[in-house]
């Protein structure tokens, strides 16, 4: 277990290097992809289905589906992925840099610093996670009603920037 | 710092530097910023799991309501953007140096 | 844009601003911000010609990254002390990085850039809410961090100051000098604020009334570069003889109120020990005030080259209304007589 979680979180920070590293949006939109799933399990392993659950769902398939979408969209004859030159570069540029400044805490780091909390608790039916999504609904009023009005809000913020028939590429100012 | 602490924090500052540098679409510019906005999400949850807060575990959820909602507004203005200029290349926004 | 959505994005706005207000734990400050950002997007884009679009898409990126900064610096505190109360910071490195996060929110400068090509792109009303309500949510945060990052705080000022009169030397456009005098305020603020939050606070205060009268006069005179201020004693005499007071003001002369925040700070950190960067401070002043000279000079003793029937409008009725304009314009004037009494209100 702790093998899996030390490489869990190995990928993520290789996952944002390959979205940091500037690819064409569709490799990076994989990328994010990526990172999103090894989060998952990174939650699993510490022992938060429930936040896992809303990951998968909200993050992996509901906004990255978008933004997957509209990579799909923007596509370009010359797309870069991470083989080509400059990406490399980049690559190799923030691996070091990552690498380096691990090098300064790699002595603070043992053997049991690696464990989830998660393996030394026991199991129990309440988890922490669903447990405070209950409590959220139970004593949460105001924060439940601001993040609703946000998100109505933002429909509208969506529709007021997108909106008019007579806003194509060529018009008056 | 733990390796889950040191994780995170690569994650997100590997984000902002890739928003920060070369952008070359804005399409990537919003990815990293999504990115970053994952990394915040591992955050939360794992310090919520690690010490066993019921209280604010729902704050992960929050975040990623107003993440979502960044993130659609930042594809709404990719959409506004590619009708006034015609393309989605960082370079081009240029209409306001002087 | 309908009626009914603008005012429900105006009340949004302020809903933004006084959640970040009344917030004492980092999560609902951050939300705060976030809505306040959200809100004012469709404002900003409300015409759609491709200006506003991209200074849209610039305020947007810089406020998102800002925030997440923000985010990510109470994150690191939580998981480093265990606190998310905003008074309970005492970890230097989320300090510091909380103070950048809000350096770029405010556009200070060294991360400055954005701010002069947004302003640039709105209209004028919508820039002033823009340089005084937006303001206000991220320095409701800064004022209550307690062990604050002095180096940083010295650096961030003495440099929004310089860059602020510099940059602002070689512009023609007022929407990009107002910015830049913007800039130049914000440092003054920055500068004083770990010796005495009360100072900046009024400071905020003085800055936002002159800021406000000035971005509504130009919106009287429908003017967006010098050339056309040469033209506005045609359209408001009376006016046209306030508005040079009200520019110097914001030089910060002595006879005007915009004296009194610099005379403070200026006393403040002599009193601190800091003597040169007083002095730093002050010469740096010099290099807004000659823009300011400028604007004054364009708008008072230049006569535009003009046809006889283009000297008339001050005939006509403006339909605007003036009361808000005379009562900040007043008191961007006339408050510098008010010193012993704030001296005393505020330092017991």
């Amino acid at each position: 277990m702790t093998y899996i979680m030390s490489l869990f979180l190995f990928g993520l920070v290789l996952g944002l290097v390959a979205v940091a590293s500037n690819p064409s949006p569709y490799f990076a939109a994989l990328g994010l992809v990526v990172v999103a799933g090894l989060g998952c399990g990174i939650l699993v392993g510490h022992g938060g289905h429930f936040l896992s659950l809303i990951l998968f769902l909200i993050y992996l398939g509901g906004m990255l589906v978008v933004f997957a979408y509209s990579a799909a969209l923007a596509a370009e004859p010359y797309p870069e992925s991470w083989g080509s030159r400059p990406v490399m570069v980049y690559i190799l540029a923030y691996v070091v840099g990552v690498v380096m400044v691990s090098g300064q805490f790699w002595g603070g780091w043992y053997e049991t610093s690696w464990v989830p909390v998660d393996e030394l608790g026991e199991l129990s039916v309440l988890r922490g996670d669903s447990g405070g999504v209950a409590l959220m609904y139970a004593g949460g009023g105001g924060m439940l009603v601001i993040s609703a009005w946000v998100l109505l809000l933002t429909l509208f913020v969506v529709l007021e920037l997108t909106r008019g028939l007579s806003r194509g590429a060529l018009r008056a100012v | 710092m733990t390796p889950t602490h040191f994780a995170f924090s690569a994650a997100f500052i590997l984000g902002l530097a890739g928003l920060a540098f070369h952008r070359t679409h804005l399409l990537s510019a919003l990815l990293c910023l999504e990115g970053m906005m994952l990394s915040l999400f591992i955050a939360l949850s794992l310090w919520t799991l690690q010490l066993d807060s019921t209280n604010l575990s729902a704050s992960p959820m929050l975040l990623l309501a107003f993440s979502a909602c960044e993130a659609s507004t930042g594809l709404a203005l990719l959409v506004a953007t590619t009708r006034t200029h015609g393309t989605d290349r960082l370079q081009s926004l240029n209409l306001l140096q002087c | 844009m309908n009626p009914i959505v603008s005012c429900t994005l105006l009340i949004t706005l302020g809903l933004g601003t006084t959640i970040t207000f009344a917030s004492s734990h980092w999560f609902l400050a951050w939300m705060g911000l976030e809505i306040n950002t959200l809100a004012i997007l469709p404002l900003m884009a409300q015409h759609h010609h491709p200006r506003a679009t991209e200074a849209t898409l610039k305020y947007f990126l810089t406020q998102a990254t800002a925030a997440s900064t923000l985010l990510f610096a109470t994150t690191t505190n939580a998981w480093l002390n265990g606190q998310w109360d905003i008074q309970h910071m005492t970890h230097p490195l989320p300090i510091t990085l909380f103070t950048i996060a809000l350096a770029l929110k405010i556009g200070l400068a060294p991360l400055h850039i954005w701010l002069p090509e947004v302003l640039q792109g709105l209209d004028l009303v919508t820039g002033l809410i823009m340089s005084t309500w937006q303001k206000l949510a991220p320095f409701a945060l800064l004022l209550q961090i307690y062990p604050a990052n002095s180096t940083l705080l010295i650096m961030l000022g003495l440099a929004s100051t310089l860059i602020g009169g510099w940059g602002g030397l070689n512009q023609t456009q007022l929407r990009k000098i107002l910015a830049y005098s913007s800039i130049a305020h914000l440092g003054w603020m920055i500068l004083v604020l770990q010796f005495s939050p009360a100072l900046t606070l009024l400071t905020l205060f003085l800055y936002i009334i002159m800021t406000f009268s000035t971005f509504l006069v130009f919106h009287l005179n429908n003017a967006t570069n010098i050339n056309t201020l040469a033209t506005t004693w045609t359209k408001t005499p009376a006016l046209t003889a306030l508005t040079p007071l009200l520019l110097l003001s914001l030089g910060g002369l002595p006879p005007l109120s915009g004296f009194m925040p610099k005379w403070l700070i200026l006393q403040e950190l002599t009193k601190q020990d800091l003597a040169l960067t007083a002095t730093l401070a002050a010469l740096t002043a010099l290099l807004s005030l000659y823009f300011y000279l400028r604007l004054s000079y364009a708008l008072a003793l230049t006569m535009f080259p003009n046809n006889p029937s283009g000297t008339s409008p001050w005939r006509l009725q403006s339909p605007q209304i003036m009361y808000p304009l005379a009562l900040s314009i007043t008191a961007a004037l006339t408050l510098l007589p008010l010193t012993p009494t704030v001296t005393a209100l505020m330092m017991p």
